[in-house]
Protein backbone atom coordinates (compact mmCIF):
# COMPACT_ATOMS: atom_id res chain seq x y z
CA UNK A 1 0.00 0.00 0.00
CA UNK A 2 2.45 2.36 1.03
CA UNK A 3 4.45 1.50 -2.28
CA UNK A 4 1.28 2.11 -4.39
CA UNK A 5 1.13 5.50 -3.03
CA UNK A 6 4.73 6.42 -3.17
CA UNK A 7 4.18 5.16 -6.99
CA UNK A 8 1.59 7.51 -7.68
CA UNK A 9 3.12 10.32 -5.69
CA UNK A 10 6.09 9.83 -8.17
CA UNK A 11 3.80 9.25 -11.45
CA UNK A 12 1.91 12.79 -10.29
CA UNK A 13 5.58 14.43 -9.56
CA UNK A 14 6.36 13.55 -13.07
CA UNK A 15 3.32 14.75 -14.18
CA UNK A 16 3.82 17.93 -12.47
CA UNK A 17 6.97 18.84 -13.60
CA UNK A 18 6.45 17.33 -17.38
CA UNK A 19 5.41 21.00 -18.65
CA UNK A 20 4.04 19.49 -21.82
CA UNK A 21 1.26 17.18 -20.46
CA UNK A 22 -1.38 19.17 -19.25
CA UNK A 23 -1.63 20.20 -15.82
CA UNK A 24 -4.59 18.39 -14.11
CA UNK A 25 -7.49 20.44 -13.13
CA UNK A 26 -8.01 21.71 -9.95
CA UNK A 27 -9.52 19.94 -7.05
CA UNK A 28 -12.67 21.93 -5.78
CA UNK A 29 -10.57 21.84 -2.29
CA UNK A 30 -7.48 22.83 -4.13
CA UNK A 31 -9.82 25.87 -5.10
CA UNK A 32 -11.35 26.41 -2.06
CA UNK A 33 -7.61 26.69 -0.45
CA UNK A 34 -6.30 29.00 -3.26
CA UNK A 35 -9.44 31.18 -3.06
CA UNK A 36 -9.70 31.57 0.57
CA UNK A 37 -6.12 32.68 0.70
CA UNK A 38 -6.79 35.52 -1.82
CA UNK A 39 -9.64 36.69 -0.16
CA UNK A 40 -8.23 36.65 3.22
CA UNK A 41 -5.76 38.71 2.02
CA UNK A 42 -8.26 41.10 -0.09
CA UNK A 43 -9.84 41.61 3.37
CA UNK A 44 -6.74 42.15 4.98
CA UNK A 45 -6.05 44.68 2.82
CA UNK A 46 -9.53 46.26 2.80
CA UNK A 47 -9.48 46.42 7.19
CA UNK A 48 -5.45 48.44 6.64
CA UNK A 49 -7.12 51.17 5.11
CA UNK A 50 -10.26 50.85 7.09
CA UNK A 51 -12.30 50.15 4.47
CA UNK A 52 -13.71 46.75 5.67
CA UNK A 53 -17.59 46.35 4.95
CA UNK A 54 -19.69 44.58 7.68
CA UNK A 55 -20.80 41.21 6.45
CA UNK A 56 -17.47 40.04 5.51
CA UNK A 57 -16.40 38.73 9.11
CA UNK A 58 -17.38 40.76 11.60
CA UNK A 59 -18.69 38.38 14.27
CA UNK A 60 -22.22 40.23 14.67
CA UNK A 61 -23.08 40.54 10.78
CA UNK A 62 -25.83 37.61 10.09
CA UNK A 63 -23.97 36.75 6.95
CA UNK A 64 -20.30 36.57 7.93
CA UNK A 65 -19.55 35.38 4.54
CA UNK A 66 -15.57 34.62 5.41
CA UNK A 67 -16.84 32.64 8.26
CA UNK A 68 -19.41 31.21 6.57
CA UNK A 69 -17.34 29.96 3.89
CA UNK A 70 -14.65 28.72 6.22
CA UNK A 71 -17.54 26.30 8.00
CA UNK A 72 -18.88 24.67 4.78
CA UNK A 73 -15.67 23.83 3.59
CA UNK A 74 -15.32 22.03 6.61
CA UNK A 75 -18.55 20.21 6.40
CA UNK A 76 -16.73 19.01 3.13
CA UNK A 77 -19.49 21.54 0.81
CA UNK A 78 -16.70 23.17 -0.93
CA UNK A 79 -19.35 24.68 -4.00
CA UNK A 80 -21.16 26.48 -1.19
CA UNK A 81 -17.89 27.71 0.21
CA UNK A 82 -16.68 28.79 -3.07
CA UNK A 83 -19.70 30.60 -3.45
CA UNK A 84 -19.16 32.49 -0.42
CA UNK A 85 -15.88 33.82 -1.04
CA UNK A 86 -16.82 35.43 -4.25
CA UNK A 87 -18.97 37.11 -2.19
CA UNK A 88 -16.26 37.97 0.60
CA UNK A 89 -13.05 38.84 -2.01
CA UNK A 90 -15.88 41.13 -4.28
CA UNK A 91 -16.64 42.71 -0.98
CA UNK A 92 -13.15 43.19 0.01
CA UNK A 93 -12.20 44.58 -2.92
CA UNK A 94 -14.48 46.57 -3.19
CA UNK A 95 -14.02 48.55 0.22
CA UNK A 96 -10.81 48.81 -0.43
CA UNK A 97 -11.49 50.25 -4.03
CA UNK A 98 -13.64 52.64 -2.09
CA UNK A 99 -11.50 53.73 0.38
CA UNK A 100 -8.92 54.60 -2.34
CA UNK A 101 -11.25 56.55 -4.27
CA UNK A 102 -11.90 58.44 -0.95
CA UNK A 103 -8.44 59.17 0.01
CA UNK A 104 -9.05 62.65 -0.37
CA UNK A 105 -12.40 62.97 1.08
CA UNK A 106 -13.41 65.99 3.27
CA UNK A 107 -14.04 68.65 4.56
CA UNK A 108 -16.93 69.15 1.73
CA UNK A 109 -19.41 71.41 2.98
CA UNK A 110 -22.26 70.76 0.09
CA UNK A 111 -22.85 74.05 -1.74
CA UNK A 112 -20.51 76.35 -0.01
CA UNK B 1 5.91 69.40 -23.05
CA UNK B 2 6.38 66.99 -20.31
CA UNK B 3 7.62 69.30 -18.18
CA UNK B 4 5.10 71.97 -18.53
CA UNK B 5 2.89 68.98 -17.71
CA UNK B 6 5.00 67.90 -14.44
CA UNK B 7 5.01 71.22 -13.62
CA UNK B 8 0.66 71.18 -13.68
CA UNK B 9 0.48 68.29 -12.28
CA UNK B 10 2.93 69.30 -8.23
CA UNK B 11 0.61 72.20 -8.98
CA UNK B 12 -2.34 70.40 -8.51
CA UNK B 13 -0.74 68.56 -5.65
CA UNK B 14 0.54 71.23 -3.72
CA UNK B 15 -3.18 72.80 -4.18
CA UNK B 16 -4.74 69.33 -2.71
CA UNK B 17 -2.23 69.53 0.09
CA UNK B 18 -2.77 73.05 1.11
CA UNK B 19 -6.57 72.43 1.35
CA UNK B 20 -6.13 69.07 3.29
CA UNK B 21 -4.05 71.28 5.53
CA UNK B 22 -6.91 74.03 6.72
CA UNK B 23 -6.55 74.82 10.38
CA UNK B 24 -9.13 72.98 12.81
CA UNK B 25 -10.04 76.88 13.44
CA UNK B 26 -10.61 77.73 9.54
CA UNK B 27 -12.78 74.55 9.78
CA UNK B 28 -14.45 75.00 12.62
CA UNK B 29 -15.52 78.39 11.35
CA UNK B 30 -16.93 76.95 8.03
CA UNK B 31 -18.75 74.60 9.58
CA UNK B 32 -20.44 76.67 11.81
CA UNK B 33 -21.46 79.37 8.99
CA UNK B 34 -22.84 76.43 6.99
CA UNK B 35 -25.22 75.16 9.31
CA UNK B 36 -26.25 79.16 10.28
CA UNK B 37 -27.01 79.50 6.94
CA UNK B 38 -28.45 76.28 6.17
CA UNK B 39 -30.78 76.90 9.36
CA UNK B 40 -31.32 81.02 9.77
CA UNK B 41 -32.70 81.92 12.84
CA UNK B 42 -31.92 78.95 14.98
CA UNK B 43 -30.10 79.57 17.98
CA UNK B 44 -26.45 78.17 18.59
CA UNK B 45 -27.36 76.33 21.14
CA UNK B 46 -30.38 75.05 20.16
CA UNK B 47 -27.91 72.70 17.71
CA UNK B 48 -27.67 70.57 20.72
CA UNK B 49 -30.89 69.42 20.65
CA UNK B 50 -30.89 67.56 17.71
CA UNK B 51 -33.75 67.04 15.69
CA UNK B 52 -36.12 67.89 18.19
CA UNK B 53 -34.69 71.93 17.23
CA UNK B 54 -35.79 70.91 13.75
CA UNK B 55 -39.10 69.59 13.50
CA UNK B 56 -42.07 71.36 15.69
CA UNK B 57 -44.16 68.26 16.83
CA UNK B 58 -41.42 66.46 17.28
CA UNK B 59 -40.28 69.15 19.70
CA UNK B 60 -43.86 69.11 21.38
CA UNK B 61 -42.94 64.95 22.42
CA UNK B 62 -39.91 65.07 23.74
CA UNK B 63 -40.08 68.17 25.82
CA UNK B 64 -43.38 66.42 27.16
CA UNK B 65 -40.76 63.26 27.74
CA UNK B 66 -38.16 65.75 29.33
CA UNK B 67 -40.66 66.46 32.14
CA UNK B 68 -39.51 63.12 34.03
CA UNK B 69 -36.45 62.10 31.40
CA UNK B 70 -36.10 58.48 31.36
CA UNK B 71 -32.45 59.15 31.99
CA UNK B 72 -32.66 60.39 36.03
CA UNK B 73 -32.24 56.79 37.51
CA UNK B 74 -28.66 56.20 35.18
CA UNK B 75 -27.59 59.85 36.51
CA UNK B 76 -28.37 58.62 40.40
CA UNK B 77 -26.61 55.48 39.28
CA UNK B 78 -23.78 57.15 38.13
CA UNK B 79 -23.51 59.43 41.29
CA UNK B 80 -23.53 56.24 43.23
CA UNK B 81 -20.64 54.93 41.67
CA UNK B 82 -18.94 58.08 41.80
CA UNK B 83 -19.48 57.86 45.39
CA UNK B 84 -18.30 54.42 46.29
CA UNK B 85 -15.26 53.66 47.16
CA UNK B 86 -12.74 51.05 45.34
CA UNK B 87 -11.92 48.39 47.58
CA UNK B 88 -8.27 50.31 48.17
CA UNK B 89 -10.12 52.65 49.75
CA UNK B 90 -9.68 55.69 46.83
CA UNK B 91 -12.13 56.95 44.61
CA UNK B 92 -12.78 57.84 41.16
CA UNK B 93 -11.88 61.83 42.88
CA UNK B 94 -8.58 60.36 43.29
CA UNK B 95 -8.31 60.66 39.59
CA UNK B 96 -10.54 62.95 38.48
CA UNK B 97 -10.67 65.80 41.26
CA UNK B 98 -13.03 66.13 43.65
CA UNK B 99 -15.86 68.30 41.66
CA UNK B 100 -17.07 66.26 39.53
CA UNK B 101 -18.82 69.08 37.34
CA UNK B 102 -15.14 69.90 36.07
CA UNK B 103 -14.97 66.95 34.44
CA UNK B 104 -16.48 66.49 31.26
CA UNK B 105 -15.51 69.59 29.60
CA UNK B 106 -11.78 68.39 29.63
CA UNK B 107 -12.40 65.54 27.40
CA UNK B 108 -11.72 64.36 24.61
CA UNK B 109 -7.84 65.98 24.79
CA UNK B 110 -4.53 65.30 23.04
CA UNK B 111 -2.55 63.85 25.69
CA UNK B 112 1.38 64.70 24.38
CA UNK B 113 3.04 62.16 26.45
CA UNK B 114 1.24 59.50 25.12
CA UNK B 115 0.60 61.18 21.68
CA UNK B 116 -2.88 60.00 21.58
CA UNK B 117 -6.34 61.33 22.11
CA UNK B 118 -8.09 60.79 25.81
CA UNK B 119 -11.90 60.47 26.22
CA UNK B 120 -13.43 60.38 29.00
CA UNK B 121 -14.48 56.62 28.96
CA UNK B 122 -11.16 55.88 28.34
CA UNK B 123 -9.82 57.77 31.73
CA UNK B 124 -12.84 55.89 33.53
CA UNK B 125 -11.56 52.64 32.93
CA UNK B 126 -7.69 53.50 33.19
CA UNK B 127 -9.06 54.67 36.97
CA UNK B 128 -10.39 51.68 37.79
CA UNK B 129 -7.39 49.63 36.32
CA UNK B 130 -4.63 51.70 37.83
CA UNK B 131 -6.73 51.34 41.13
CA UNK B 132 -6.67 47.66 41.05
CA UNK B 133 -10.93 47.67 40.22
CA UNK B 134 -12.25 45.73 36.85
CA UNK B 135 -12.56 48.30 34.36
CA UNK B 136 -16.52 48.68 33.05
CA UNK B 137 -17.64 47.57 29.57
CA UNK B 138 -17.46 50.39 27.18
CA UNK B 139 -20.35 51.33 25.48
CA UNK B 140 -23.34 50.72 27.45
CA UNK B 141 -23.85 50.02 31.56
CA UNK B 142 -21.68 51.43 34.17
CA UNK B 143 -19.48 53.46 32.10
CA UNK B 144 -22.50 55.20 30.29
CA UNK B 145 -24.20 55.67 34.04
CA UNK B 146 -20.97 57.42 35.13
CA UNK B 147 -20.23 59.49 31.90
CA UNK B 148 -23.99 60.59 32.33
CA UNK B 149 -23.42 62.35 35.94
CA UNK B 150 -20.35 63.84 34.76
CA UNK B 151 -22.84 65.51 32.16
CA UNK B 152 -25.46 66.24 33.83
CA UNK B 153 -23.10 67.61 37.15
CA UNK B 154 -21.67 70.06 33.88
CA UNK B 155 -24.65 70.83 32.37
CA UNK B 156 -24.57 74.74 31.01
CA UNK B 157 -21.00 74.44 30.17
CA UNK B 158 -19.90 74.57 27.06
CA UNK B 159 -17.76 72.08 24.78
CA UNK B 160 -14.01 73.79 24.70
CA UNK B 161 -11.55 70.98 22.64
CA UNK B 162 -8.18 72.43 22.26
CA UNK B 163 -6.36 71.05 19.17
CA UNK B 164 -2.26 71.77 20.25
CA UNK B 165 -0.56 73.16 17.26
CA UNK B 166 1.25 69.31 17.78
CA UNK B 167 2.13 67.76 14.27
CA UNK B 168 0.67 64.59 15.82
CA UNK B 169 -2.23 65.67 17.12
CA UNK B 170 -2.92 67.54 13.84
CA UNK B 171 -2.70 64.40 12.60
CA UNK B 172 -5.42 62.76 14.75
CA UNK B 173 -7.64 65.82 13.82
CA UNK B 174 -7.57 65.49 10.11
CA UNK B 175 -7.38 61.32 10.58
CA UNK B 176 -11.17 61.56 12.50
CA UNK B 177 -11.65 64.73 9.79
CA UNK B 178 -11.32 62.21 7.09
CA UNK B 179 -12.94 59.56 8.74
CA UNK B 180 -16.51 61.33 8.74
CA UNK B 181 -16.09 62.57 5.20
CA UNK B 182 -15.53 59.33 3.40
CA UNK B 183 -18.13 57.36 2.06
CA UNK B 184 -17.86 53.77 3.36
CA UNK B 185 -19.31 50.57 3.86
CA UNK B 186 -21.55 48.68 1.09
CA UNK B 187 -24.36 51.37 0.98
CA UNK B 188 -21.31 53.86 0.45
CA UNK B 189 -22.63 56.75 2.96
CA UNK B 190 -20.19 59.00 4.46
CA UNK B 191 -20.93 60.64 8.43
CA UNK B 192 -21.55 63.95 6.63
CA UNK B 193 -23.56 62.70 3.99
CA UNK B 194 -26.63 62.43 6.10
CA UNK B 195 -25.86 64.67 9.25
CA UNK B 196 -23.89 68.03 7.24
CA UNK B 197 -25.87 67.48 3.44
CA UNK B 198 -29.19 66.13 4.60
CA UNK B 199 -29.91 67.40 8.61
CA UNK B 200 -33.79 68.24 8.84
CA UNK B 201 -34.64 65.60 5.83
CA UNK B 202 -36.31 62.57 6.94
CA UNK B 203 -34.64 59.22 6.24
CA UNK B 204 -37.97 56.67 6.19
CA UNK B 205 -39.52 57.70 9.74
CA UNK B 206 -36.52 59.33 11.47
CA UNK B 207 -35.42 62.76 11.03
CA UNK B 208 -31.35 63.66 10.47
CA UNK B 209 -29.90 65.27 12.89
CA UNK B 210 -27.03 68.53 12.01
CA UNK B 211 -23.35 67.13 12.90
CA UNK B 212 -23.43 70.72 14.81
CA UNK B 213 -24.31 69.39 18.29
CA UNK B 214 -24.43 65.92 18.23
CA UNK B 215 -22.25 65.70 20.84
CA UNK B 216 -23.30 67.89 23.22
CA UNK B 217 -25.83 65.42 24.64
CA UNK B 218 -24.05 62.18 24.69
CA UNK B 219 -23.79 59.71 26.48
CA UNK B 220 -27.67 59.69 25.46
CA UNK B 221 -30.76 57.55 26.62
CA UNK B 222 -32.24 56.30 23.63
CA UNK B 223 -35.34 54.53 23.34
CA UNK B 224 -34.27 51.97 20.90
CA UNK B 225 -31.65 50.72 23.31
CA UNK B 226 -34.56 49.99 25.98
CA UNK B 227 -36.56 48.43 24.07
CA UNK B 228 -34.81 44.81 24.52
CA UNK B 229 -33.15 43.46 27.52
CA UNK B 230 -30.12 42.28 25.30
CA UNK B 231 -29.57 45.98 24.03
CA UNK B 232 -29.13 47.28 27.61
CA UNK B 233 -31.42 49.88 29.47
CA UNK B 234 -31.56 52.62 26.58
CA UNK B 235 -27.90 54.78 28.18
CA UNK B 236 -24.98 54.34 25.45
CA UNK B 237 -22.02 55.91 24.87
CA UNK B 238 -20.75 58.10 21.87
CA UNK B 239 -18.68 55.30 20.59
CA UNK B 240 -21.83 52.92 20.50
CA UNK B 241 -23.36 55.37 18.50
CA UNK B 242 -20.87 55.54 16.14
CA UNK B 243 -20.45 51.58 15.96
CA UNK B 244 -24.56 51.80 15.08
CA UNK B 245 -23.98 54.45 12.41
CA UNK B 246 -21.18 52.60 10.63
CA UNK B 247 -23.09 49.11 10.98
CA UNK B 248 -26.23 50.98 8.89
CA UNK B 249 -23.99 51.61 6.16
CA UNK B 250 -22.71 48.14 5.72
CA UNK B 251 -19.31 49.09 7.02
CA UNK B 252 -17.49 46.88 9.77
CA UNK B 253 -17.98 48.87 13.00
CA UNK B 254 -14.78 49.68 14.22
CA UNK B 255 -14.80 48.98 18.17
CA UNK B 256 -15.57 51.37 21.27
CA UNK B 257 -12.59 53.22 22.44
CA UNK B 258 -10.28 52.52 18.57
CA UNK B 259 -7.72 55.24 17.58
CA UNK B 260 -10.29 55.10 14.41
CA UNK B 261 -13.04 56.24 17.19
CA UNK B 262 -11.30 58.67 19.61
CA UNK B 263 -9.84 60.88 16.55
CA UNK B 264 -13.25 60.97 15.17
CA UNK B 265 -14.24 61.90 18.58
CA UNK B 266 -11.72 64.72 18.79
CA UNK B 267 -12.78 66.09 15.18
CA UNK B 268 -16.59 66.07 16.12
CA UNK B 269 -16.26 67.24 19.71
CA UNK B 270 -14.28 69.78 18.22
CA UNK B 271 -16.57 71.07 15.70
CA UNK B 272 -19.70 71.67 18.37
CA UNK B 273 -16.76 74.24 20.30
CA UNK B 274 -18.81 76.84 22.13
CA UNK B 275 -22.20 74.90 22.28
CA UNK B 276 -23.97 73.61 25.63
CA UNK B 277 -23.41 70.34 27.24
CA UNK B 278 -26.57 69.30 28.02
CA UNK B 279 -25.94 65.84 28.52
CA UNK B 280 -27.34 63.13 29.21
CA UNK B 281 -30.33 63.45 26.35
CA UNK B 282 -32.97 61.61 25.29
CA UNK B 283 -33.26 60.19 21.81
CA UNK B 284 -35.84 58.22 20.09
CA UNK C 1 -65.53 29.34 -53.00
CA UNK C 2 -67.98 29.96 -49.31
CA UNK C 3 -66.30 26.74 -48.44
CA UNK C 4 -62.98 28.52 -48.86
CA UNK C 5 -64.07 31.84 -47.61
CA UNK C 6 -65.28 30.05 -44.74
CA UNK C 7 -61.78 28.58 -44.17
CA UNK C 8 -60.04 31.40 -44.45
CA UNK C 9 -61.77 32.99 -42.26
CA UNK C 10 -61.50 30.26 -39.37
CA UNK C 11 -57.51 30.83 -40.13
CA UNK C 12 -57.61 34.27 -39.73
CA UNK C 13 -59.77 34.15 -36.80
CA UNK C 14 -57.32 31.65 -34.90
CA UNK C 15 -54.16 33.38 -36.38
CA UNK C 16 -55.44 37.06 -34.38
CA UNK C 17 -56.59 34.41 -31.18
CA UNK C 18 -52.77 33.29 -31.32
CA UNK C 19 -51.53 37.03 -31.93
CA UNK C 20 -53.67 38.18 -28.96
CA UNK C 21 -52.76 35.40 -26.44
CA UNK C 22 -48.76 36.33 -27.58
CA UNK C 23 -49.82 39.85 -26.67
CA UNK C 24 -51.87 39.41 -23.37
CA UNK C 25 -48.77 36.72 -22.08
CA UNK C 26 -46.12 39.69 -22.56
CA UNK C 27 -48.40 42.19 -21.28
CA UNK C 28 -48.79 39.68 -18.04
CA UNK C 29 -44.95 39.15 -17.88
CA UNK C 30 -44.44 43.17 -17.92
CA UNK C 31 -47.06 42.91 -15.43
CA UNK C 32 -44.98 40.50 -13.22
CA UNK C 33 -42.02 42.36 -13.82
CA UNK C 34 -43.47 45.63 -12.52
CA UNK C 35 -44.86 44.37 -9.17
CA UNK C 36 -42.08 41.71 -8.40
CA UNK C 37 -39.72 45.45 -8.80
CA UNK C 38 -42.32 46.97 -6.53
CA UNK C 39 -41.51 44.29 -3.62
CA UNK C 40 -37.69 44.66 -4.34
CA UNK C 41 -37.96 48.75 -3.98
CA UNK C 42 -40.28 48.62 -0.91
CA UNK C 43 -38.16 45.94 0.86
CA UNK C 44 -36.54 47.36 3.46
CA UNK C 45 -33.04 45.11 3.27
CA UNK C 46 -33.61 45.32 -0.94
CA UNK C 47 -34.09 48.21 -2.75
CA UNK C 48 -35.32 50.27 0.49
CA UNK C 49 -36.54 52.67 -2.06
CA UNK C 50 -38.89 54.68 0.57
CA UNK C 51 -35.72 55.63 2.82
CA UNK C 52 -35.49 58.49 0.79
CA UNK C 53 -37.91 58.23 -1.98
CA UNK C 54 -41.98 58.80 -1.97
CA UNK C 55 -43.26 56.21 -3.77
CA UNK C 56 -47.02 56.35 -4.10
CA UNK C 57 -48.21 53.32 -2.44
CA UNK C 58 -45.79 53.38 0.25
CA UNK C 59 -45.45 54.65 3.87
CA UNK C 60 -42.72 56.03 6.04
CA UNK C 61 -41.25 57.40 3.06
CA UNK C 62 -38.24 59.61 3.76
CA UNK C 63 -37.56 63.13 1.34
CA UNK C 64 -33.77 63.24 1.25
CA UNK C 65 -34.04 62.21 -2.79
CA UNK C 66 -36.84 63.40 -5.47
CA UNK C 67 -40.17 61.92 -5.43
CA UNK C 68 -39.84 59.05 -8.31
CA UNK C 69 -42.77 60.34 -9.95
CA UNK C 70 -43.02 60.78 -14.06
CA UNK C 71 -40.17 58.54 -14.40
CA UNK C 72 -40.73 58.09 -18.37
CA UNK C 73 -40.36 62.05 -19.03
CA UNK C 74 -37.30 62.38 -16.81
CA UNK C 75 -35.56 59.01 -18.00
CA UNK C 76 -37.67 58.32 -21.69
CA UNK C 77 -34.41 56.11 -22.21
CA UNK C 78 -34.77 53.70 -19.68
CA UNK C 79 -31.32 52.47 -19.86
CA UNK C 80 -30.12 55.42 -18.11
CA UNK C 81 -32.49 55.09 -15.25
CA UNK C 82 -31.06 51.42 -14.64
CA UNK C 83 -27.19 52.93 -14.87
CA UNK C 84 -28.98 55.34 -12.41
CA UNK C 85 -30.05 52.84 -10.15
CA UNK C 86 -26.74 50.33 -10.76
CA UNK C 87 -24.30 53.36 -10.03
CA UNK C 88 -25.30 57.05 -9.15
CA UNK C 89 -21.70 57.76 -8.72
CA UNK C 90 -21.54 57.84 -12.19
CA UNK C 91 -23.55 60.97 -12.10
CA UNK C 92 -22.72 62.37 -9.74
CA UNK C 93 -19.61 61.10 -7.63
CA UNK C 94 -20.99 62.56 -4.21
CA UNK C 95 -24.72 61.24 -4.24
CA UNK C 96 -26.05 59.61 -1.06
CA UNK C 97 -27.78 57.13 -3.26
CA UNK C 98 -26.23 53.72 -2.72
CA UNK C 99 -24.58 52.09 -5.98
CA UNK C 100 -27.45 48.93 -5.93
CA UNK C 101 -25.60 47.15 -9.03
CA UNK C 102 -21.97 48.36 -8.77
CA UNK C 103 -21.70 47.11 -5.24
CA UNK C 104 -23.96 44.30 -5.06
CA UNK C 105 -26.70 44.84 -2.76
CA UNK C 106 -28.68 43.73 -6.02
CA UNK C 107 -28.43 41.51 -8.23
CA UNK C 108 -28.84 42.16 -11.81
CA UNK C 109 -31.74 40.22 -12.43
CA UNK C 110 -32.98 42.35 -9.69
CA UNK C 111 -31.94 45.52 -10.98
CA UNK C 112 -33.97 44.93 -13.95
CA UNK C 113 -36.77 44.34 -12.30
CA UNK C 114 -36.75 47.27 -10.07
CA UNK C 115 -36.14 49.41 -13.83
CA UNK C 116 -38.81 48.19 -14.82
CA UNK C 117 -41.13 49.05 -11.86
CA UNK C 118 -39.54 52.95 -11.17
CA UNK C 119 -40.16 53.20 -15.09
CA UNK C 120 -43.80 52.18 -14.79
CA UNK C 121 -44.28 55.38 -12.35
Amino acid sequence: MKKLIMTLGLALLIAGCNATTPSKPMSLKEQYEAKLAATQAAVEKAASVEGEWRDIRWKKSKKKYLPSAIKAAEAGDYEKALKLLDIAEFQAKMGYQQAMAEKNAGPHLYGM
Amino acid sequence: MKKIVTLLLSAGLVATATQAFSSPQEDLQKFRTYFEQKFPGMKLDDFGNGSYALDESKRIQWESMEEFPPYDEFVDKGREIWEKPFKNGKSFASCFGSDPSKVRVKYPHWDSKTQQVVTLEGDINKCLKENGEKPFGWKKGPIAWLSAFFGYEARGQKINVKIPNDPKALEAYEHGRHFFYAKRGQLNMACADCHVKYPGHFIRGNLLSTALGQTTHFPVYRAKWAKKSKDGDGMGTLHRRYGGCNKQVRARPFKAQSKVYRDLEFFHQYMSNGLTINAPGYRE
Amino acid sequence: MTRLNHRFSGLAGSLVLAAGLVITAQAAAAEDAVAAGKKLAFDRKKGNCLACHHIEGGSLMGNIAPPLVAMKSRFPDKAKLRTQIFDPTKANPRSIMPPFGKHRILSDKEIDLVTEFIYSL
